[in-house]
């Protein structure tokens, strides 16, 4: 890991020696932001800690623990020399926090369950670059990854538990996950890894056969909001890879002509749809989740009613699908929109990133992530406030569940190697063809 | 690989696409955001269905209408008030939708954009109204119209102020009926929500189409028989005036002339001034909507022509855009919109709201307004008698609305010009008769309440 970190040869021609010039003076400016995060988290952090007049000490534990990991993720940053021409990690911790604030509201083994998810998130996320920072140990991983993910979605098939209309969770135990979320990650990876030969026909083959596999996958298991994510960061991916907007075209159109004989076979799929624009005539229904987010979060104004002050809660799926009308209650439409902002921001990093990346492999990694989430976060969004049909999807980061906070640390991960000096790695040209699949 | 990297950019769409949502979403919750926060469906503001959160309402005088207490809506102690200004109260529940507890029910939660409904987190209530309305005029008006049906409002032609405003049928709100289908419409406010033929003040609508496009209409005389013969039938009069000026039929509301007048003008003249004094447009006030005034001569034989220009016909008329007629009339041509709401205090004793007088889309030309002015005046003056206005100076026209095999409906609009009483009135009482009687004597009731107590 040192050694990975520690490279640091600067290479002509791909604009990372401007960046490198850049790092040298941010560490101060991040932890000024940091600083920002963490006080905007202690006055969020402490009305629920001290609910009620009376100290919550796994609340406060919690907390606690959670804006030390936060300084202490940073300093260790600093200190092995990582560069950071970019704060993704804390506009992570800032989401994150905002989930955890929400968690910690509800019950204090919420908020406990949520540390440990983010924990694990942040792991994952420092494994993940660590992974990505070598090609050569990335492209090892493609096949195994793929099988994987079609072994666990298949596993989810067989085992399918029924969890509010979608048949999309694992339990083990007392401990309940979605696979979905993980083949997210698995999704990008395998997609995005395959460098050699990237017009090849053979190669995008097998990466169609594995993207049908798998919308296919959630398809059957009526997950409707994750097939429409995939699908979606297919094409993404279809296209960096291939350039080629008439295949493209050819799938759109394809995968709309599946959808409509579904529909006209399976009509309870549009029923599924048949409130959408209509909510408030069935506002005790089928609208009953849209209109109570568009009720209270109106009632929440610019600036919130305080956390714990709402009436959202009381609703279910308050704090997994319907916590964007959540945040807007009680934290306020300006919360709301910032994180929406920030998403945006991220998205448009990873673009610019793309561009003069040291690899294709984190171009593709980082441009797909990026929409992935800027497209469930629509989903999930614009959907619970009637924009656009309601598909059940988490908003990342902030969405309580811990499957969905690990993936959208992971995705962070992969728009985070857009910023890995080439040096990092080995040079893309010089690698042995053998490892190609 | 530059290529690869460049096909990032497809990206940059979707997040333009993606921003373009985030701004309908604040233009939609700035828009409708009150909408949607005034719902019932909102436990902030709703307790088991009624409006628990209201802040206090007051009529004009600073009587207390409705108030919240331990919880519950409480009403005025005066039974005789809660029903005459239960119509535009509203009850809790919100079951009459015109009332304020209903139309005004985000003002009454304090909601606003910027905090949404932190009022009610604060001080445990919204937002305190003052009506218009005067609750005085409005017992006037309940008691005058003793037990008819109908609608009464009052209104200053010049800042829109709705001074009066009484519909019956109405209930004690304390008391509320076990099995309201037994009344007919008791939950509409008559005065916004209903429409009646409008009998002979719809000459008023016709006298303006003639004087805008008849220049020697003052001069002209008409003749009749007590009927007149159009086409296949016959318009009836309710005497027989022999020749009789513009004027005279006017005073006497004479059927026969006024049918001729409406052959004279022709369809396309009476729907265009129809069209100008606001029939068959949607027509909102202080955010009410009000129910559409309704006249469509393009259809009718040249008989049905006679008969609309005296207000039969299929006509129908709502009673506060009538007055809204007339007010413009009373205020120089230029019409006002009637205004529900004087002032709106926040709990924290800040004045958030003043009603401010917002002019109405009912224009009439000077000219026309001013010898309709003199026309109306010399109604009161020549046939109604000041005698039965004391010291209002009026103006108006009676109604008598014919019914197929039932008693009249019994309309007065008019308006009173002096100086320090600038309110038009119109009343309509059901199945009453003539418009000289009860509707006139309700007018003149409520008028001298207004009179009195020094309200406009």
């Amino acid at each position: 890991m040192a050694n990975a970190y520690s490279a640091d040869i600067p290479v002509s021609g791909s604009g990372t020696v401007k960046t490198e010039k850049k790092a040298v003076n941010k560490p101060f400016r991040w932890g000024l932001m940091l600083l920002f995060v963490t006080i905007f988290q202690l006055f969020s952090f402490f009305p629920v800690a001290f609910a009620d007049g009376e100290l919550h000490q796994m609340s406060a534990l919690v907390f606690g623990i959670y804006i030390a990991a936060e300084w202490i993720y940073l300093a260790l940053a600093h200190l092995i020399g990582q560069r950071n021409d970019f704060p993704l990690e804390i506009l992570a911790f800032f989401l994150s926090g905002i989930g955890l604030t929400i968690c910690g509201s509800i019950y204090e083994t919420y908020a406990l369950k949520q540390l440990i998810a983010i924990g694990l998130g942040l792991v994952s996320f420092t494994a993940l670059t660590w992974l990505l920072r070598s090609i050569d140990r990335a492209m090892l991983l493609r096949v195994p990854l793929a099988v994987a993910s079609l072994a666990l979605l298949a596993l989810n098939l067989v085992l399918a538990k029924t969890t509010n209309g979608a048949l999309n969770w694992i339990t083990i135990g007392s401990f309940s996950f979605q696979p979905s979320e993980l083949v997210k990650v698995a999704f990008i990876f395998v997609g995005a890894a395959t460098l050699e030969k990237l017009q090849e026909t053979r190669s995008l083959t097998k990466y169609l056969i594995f993207s049908v596999a798998c919308v296919g996958a959630l398809f059957l298991m009526r997950d409707f909001g994750a097939a429409l994510i995939f699908f979606f960061t297919f094409l993404l991916i279809a296209f960096m890879r291939s350039g080629d907007f008439r295949t493209l075209l050819l799938v759109s159109a394809a995968a709309l002509l599946g959808a409509l004989l579904v529909v006209y076979f399976k009509p309870y799929v549009a029923n599924r749809f048949a409130t959408y624009r209509h909510v408030w005539d069935y506002i005790n229904d089928k609208g009953f989740q849209q209109t109570r987010v568009l009720i209270y979060s109106a009632s929440g104004g610019l600036l919130g009613l305080g956390v714990g002050n709402g009436k959202l809660r009381n609703v279910f799926a308050a704090s997994t699908d319907l916590v964007f009308g959540l945040v807007c209650e009680e934290m306020g439409l300006l919360l709301g929109l910032l994180i929406l902002f920030v998403f945006a921001f991220v998205a448009f990093y990873a673009v610019r990133g793309a561009r003069r990346s040291s690899s294709a492999f984190y171009s593709i990694a980082a441009v797909s992530a990026a929409g992935m989430l800027l497209f469930q976060l629509s989903l999930n969004v614009f959907g619970v406030t009637d924009l656009l049909p309601m598909t059940g999807v988490t908003l990342p980061f902030i969405s309580r569940g811990g499957t969905s906070v690990i993936c959208a640390w992971c995705l962070f991960a992969f728009i985070k190697s857009v910023s890995f000096n080439i040096g990092d790695t080995k040079p893309y040209r010089g690698r042995k063809p053998g490892v190609r699949v | 690989m530059n290529k690869t990297t460049k096909r990032g950019y497809a990206l940059l769409p979707v997040i333009a696409a993606f921003l373009v949502g985030a701004c309908i979403l604040v233009y939609l919750y700035a828009a409708k955001g009150a909408l949607w926060s005034s719902s019932r469906a909102n436990a902030h503001l709703f307790t088991s269905g009624s409006l628990s959160t209201a802040g206090t309402i007051y009529d004009t005088t600073g009587k207390t209408l409705a108030k919240t207490k331990n919880g519950r809506r409480v009403f005025s102690d005066s039974r005789a008030l809660r029903r005459a200004t239960l119509h535009i109260v509203g009850d809790g529940a919100g079951v009459i939708s015109t009332g304020a507890h209903s139309a005004y029910k985000s003002k009454l939660s304090g909601y606003n954009f910027i905090s949404g409904i932190y009022d009610i987190q604060k001080y445990g209530r919204g937002n305190d109204l003052t009506l218009a309305i005067s609750g005085d005029a409005c017992v006037a008006a309940y008691n005058a119209l003793g037990n008819y049906n109908g609608a009464v409002g009052v209104f200053n032609y010049k800042t829109g102020a709705l001074v009066c405003c009484m519909s019956a049928p109405n209930y004690d709100v304390n008391n509320p009926p076990s099995n309201p289908n037994d009344y007919d419409g008791l939950y509409l406010n008559r005065l916004f929500s209903g429409v009646y033929t409008p009998g002979s003040t719809m000459k008023i609508v016709t006298a303006l189409c003639a004087l805008e496009n008849i220049p020697d209409i003052a001069s002209r005389t008409f003749h009749c028989d007590g009927k007149i013969r159009i086409g296949t039938g016959d318009v009836i009069c309710m005497g027989v005036h022999g020749d009789i000026s513009f004027e005279k039929a006017l005073n006497q509301s004479c059927n026969c002339a006024f049918a001729q007048i409406a052959q004279m003008l022709g369809r396309d003249k009476l729907m265009t001034t129809a069209r100008a004094l606001g029939f068959n447009t949607p027509i909102r006030t202080d955010g009410i909507q009000l129910a559409i005034s309704s006249f469509d001569v393009r259809q009718a034989d040249d008989l049905n022509l006679g008969w609309a220009g005296v207000g039969q016909y299929e006509t129908l008329v709502n009673p506060c855009h009538m007055m809204m007629i007339l007010g413009a009339i009373a205020n120089g041509g230029q019409g006002v919109q009637p205004a529900v709401i004087r002032s709106m205090q926040s709990p924290a004793g800040v004045t958030v709201y003043k009603s401010m007088t917002r002019n109405s889309s009912i224009v009439i030309p000077a000219a026309q307004a001013s010898e309709m002015r003199r026309l109306l005046r010399s109604n009161v003056e020549r046939q109604y008698g000041d005698s039965r206005f004391p010291n209002l100076k009026m103006c108006g026209k009676t109604g008598t609305a014919e019914l197929d095999g039932k008693t009249s409906h019994s309309w007065f609009v008019g308006f009173s010009q002096r100086e320090d009483l600038p309110l038009a009135v119109v009343v309509v009482a059901e199945n009453a008769g003539s418009g000289s009687g009860v509707a006139m004597n309700t007018a003149n009731a409520v008028m001298q309440s207004l009179l009195q107590n020094k309200i406009q």
